[in-house]
């Protein structure tokens, strides 16, 4: 999940869609997120490489959208509705998600179990 | 008058279906088949029912998957009665003396069959810059789906909704078709139709819905034109064929409108993903109307028998050319695939030991019979291959001519085939058998627990809380039944071997829950072990403060519970209203901040100290499976820990975590919210 600068980054990615829940005035999808090229990388325990400026999901809220729709913790966000994540302000990253009139957002994350899997499928010996 | 007119034309409707029927059941009649037959009644009875259950329903999205099954079975009488009719042409022209001249030498070889699979659908879209990304104009929604067709059979994907918010529109599940020949046409359909849920129009008059369309804005009279296209005025579509045939009964509700097509063939076929082009009929006028892109992206796989079936097995006497030429080993032969594999028993074969040697058979490989063998009486069949630079001959031999003739025959048949089927016979291309249909997701419009726990501030939250999980379990036991049920469901499956200590002593406190018990459900031996569970779940929040006293009724039994339960998953359920009481927690969380931040941080998945779960006020959190818990809590400690200790006495940054569903005091948030994030030694986190 690391990247180098100046190469397209390619990842294994998972599409998530999360059904906005209406909490009164609010709209909330139940999870929290960490990172964004603003904050420092190194204090992100979920990343593997600390230089990831990422936008990480640091807790899932039991029971909540998000938890439901099978967004796990440790989660990178890659995209959230089509918007990149992978280079965006902490800020940025949450206004994407906090917006008033959408109430679905469709995420792409990646983890790594995602790649061992895929990894696995393609070792795994094909039929005779 | 126009009432009877129309009741005059729905009986003339009625008396051409009968005839056709009638036709119909004759042409299978006098073609011995009952088998088309047999499908096409059963079709029938299908859209029947699905005519009815449109009629009943009164959800709009019941009534699309209605809707979508009643295309499909119209299609699919549409394409049965094809074939019957194309079958009784050709009993007709068999029957019709030939003449030499007319037909050619008839090819006696047919090709192998095969499955021919399609997964993994998706039609991209392209909407326009405003609709996307600055998400103006109102939400215009489609439901679509895929009919796929191919030879004798039809099937269609699943439904999904469409709005501007989805980038693609994708079906993933694997369809199979069994019987394709390799000049197969797999025919693929888009359908969709307008989804807008406010629009009921279907008694006002036509004259007066146009003038309301007309008079009203742009889009708001296309959704009116498209609800009005559901009254009983619409004309009749049944999939483009002649509606004189077997006219469909036309009924209210929605209808599918065919938005985009193609026809996929051998051509296509390959092992990987690939872009086909799309033909569009409609236009931006429509109500149906999507901006696709222009083309889909498919998995097109294609199993023909000859690789995955044994077409011919035998015994057989193999020597290698160039070896001893006595050394004839005797071996059972199977020939599948781009080989022929050689057992020393039959038996092997079943049980998956590898064979003795095997020959490949592919489109390089030169077979031919040798000329009469002084040695043996039937001829000898010799396979050549190109191994690198150099050429083997296996020769083979059998024992009668009748099987040299045979295996002969297998192989002009197997090369057949492979020059049919082309570049699927290549290698095996791997098809996933599909998953079965998951029932729709059930997703309560009456929201979560969230919703349920609006508790004032009453003290006595026990009998409520109580109700509303006791409410939730049930409506579970529905769910339970469908196969899916929410993740914390299975914290009280897990917790059961914990709970016997517990049992008794929380009995009499959670009294509102088990009156639930004998209520008849089926699993109500377990319902009783369930109460103490939500005891057990808030148990380690005795180790902190006194100040969650006035929390919801799981954790007001905590103080008789000292021991910290090592299943350290729930916090309690306090709800958000009761936030006032808890702001002196936050004193105690900057106390103990300093405890927990070091060590927390750096091992997320370490089970945290106990101290530092409870003090966390999350509110109306339902109980949870333990699944995650461990791995969870501890993150979620941490960085709340993190988040108290990083930002100095400021509790958190504004909507970030601790403070998940109430808002602190604007003046406060904002000096907060500054505070933290000028502060560079923060990993900011927010609560979305």
């Amino acid at each position: 999940m690391s990247f180098v600068p100046g190469q397209p980054v390619t990842a294994v990615v998972e599409r998530i869609e999360i059904q906005k829940l209406s909490q009164g005035p609010n709209l909330v999808l139940g999870f929290c997120i960490g990172g964004g090229i603003d904050q420092d990388p190194g204090q992100n325990p979920f990343s593997d490489d600390k230089a990831d400026k990422g936008i990480y999901v640091t807790r899932v809220s039991p029971g909540g959208p998000a938890d439901v729709a099978g967004l796990k913790i440790g989660d990178k966000i890659m995209q959230v509705n089509g918007w990149d994540m992978t280079v965006v302000t902490h800020d940025q990253a949450r206004k994407k998600l906090t917006k008033k009139n959408e109430h679905v957002v469709r995420l792409l994350v990646t983890r790594k179990t995602l790649e061992e899997a895929v990894k696995q499928s393609m070792s795994r010996p094909g039929p005779s | 008058m126009p009432s009877d007119k129309y009741s005059n034309m729905e009986e003339k409707l009625w008396i051409l279906e009968d005839l056709n029927m009638m036709y119909i059941r004759q042409i299978a009649l006098s073609l011995q088949d009952s088998d088309i037959q047999k499908k096409i009644d059963h079709e029938i009875r299908m859209r029947d029912g699905a005519c009815k259950l449109l009629a009943a329903c009164s959800q709009r999205d019941q009534a699309l998957e209605a809707a979508k099954s009643l295309q499909t079975c119209s299609t699919r009488i549409m394409a049965y009665m094809s074939e019957l009719q194309r079958m009784k042409e050709a009993q007709v022209m068999q029957n019709i003396p030939r003449r030499s001249s007319d037909v050619g030498p008839m090819d006696d070889r047919l090709p192998c069959k095969g499955k021919v699979a399609i997964s993994d659908l998706r039609i991209p879209l392209m909407w326009k810059d405003t609709e996307y990304f600055k998400n103006k104009g109102e939400l215009h929604r489609c439901a679509v789906f895929c009919l796929l067709h191919l030879g004798g059979e039809i099937f269609d994907t699943d439904m999904v909704i469409v709005d501007r918010t989805l980038t693609d529109i994708c079906f993933d599940n694997p369809i199979i078709f069994s019987d394709a020949g390799p000049g197969f046409q797999l025919h693929v359909e888009l359908y969709s139709c307008c989804f807008e849920e406010d629009y009921s129009t279907g008694s006002t008059p036509r004259k007066l819905a146009s003038k309301l369309s007309s008079s009203l804005g742009r889009s708001a009279g296309k959704k009116l034109r498209a609800a009005m296209e559901t009254g009983p005025g619409s004309p009749v579509s049944n999939g483009g064929a002649s509606p004189l045939l077997l006219p469909v009964p036309s009924v209210q509700g929605p209808k599918y409108h065919l938005l985009a097509h193609t026809t996929l063939s051998l051509s296509h076929v390959q092992d990987s993903f690939r872009t086909h082009d799309l033909t569009i009929s409609g236009n931006e006028e429509c109500s149906y109307w999507l901006p696709l892109y222009g083309s889909m992206c498919c998995r097109l796989a294609a199993q023909p028998n000859c690789m995955t079936q044994r077409m011919m097995s035998g015994w057989l006497k193999v020597r290698q050319c160039g070896g001893d030429p006595q050394s004839w080993s005797k071996v059972f032969a199977v020939l599948q695939g781009t080989s022929l594999f050689c057992y020393h028993r039959q038996e092997d074969v079943e049980t998956n030991i590898e064979p003795v040697f095997t020959i490949g058979i592919n489109k390089e490989t030169r077979i031919r019979a040798s000329e009469k063998d002084p040695h043996s009486k039937a001829q000898n069949i010799c396979i050549s291959n190109q191994y690198g630079g150099e050429e083997v001959t296996h020769t083979l031999t059998t024992e009668s001519r009748e099987d040299t003739h045979r295996w002969m025959e297998a192989f002009w048949q197997h090369f057949y085939d492979m020059s049919q089927w082309r570049q699927c016979c290549d290698d095996v291309m791997k098809i996933e058998l599909p998953s079965p249909r998951k029932p729709a997701p059930i997703t309560p419009k009456q929201g979560s627990l969230y919703h349920e726990m609006v508790i004032e501030s009453s003290d006595d939250l026990s009998s409520t809380v109580s109700d509303i999980l006791a409410q939730r379990m049930q409506e579970l036991e529905l769910r339970s039944q469908l196969g899916t049920s929410p993740t914390w469901m299975s914290l009280f499956e897990e917790n059961l071997p914990k709970s016997g200590a517990f049992t008794r002593q929380y009995s009499p406190r959670l009294s509102g829950l088990s009156p639930s018990s004998p209520r008849g459900r089926p699993r109500s031996p377990l319902s009783y072990q369930r109460c103490p569970q939500l005891g057990l779940l808030s148990s380690d929040a005795s180790l902190t403060s006194d100040s969650d006293s006035h929390c919801s009724s799981p954790c007001s039994h905590r103080y008789g519970w000292p021991e910290p339960s090592s299943n350290l998953s729930l916090l309690s359920s306090s709800p958000s209203r009761l936030r006032p009481r808890t702001l002196s927690l936050d004193a105690k969380l900057s106390t103990l901040r300093g405890k927990g931040y070091g060590s927390t941080l750096q091992c997320p998945c370490q089970p945290p100290p106990s101290s530092l779960l409870a003090p966390l006020p999350m509110s109306s959190r339902p109980p949870r499976s333990p699944r995650g818990a461990q791995t969870t809590l501890s993150c979620s400690s941490s960085t709340s820990s993190n988040s108290s200790s990083n930002s100095e006495g400021n509790h958190s940054p504004e909507s970030s975590e601790g403070v998940a569903f109430s808002r602190p005091s604007p003046v406060r948030r904002s000096l907060r919210n500054l505070r933290a994030r000028l502060d560079p030694r923060n990993w900011l986190q927010s609560h979305v």
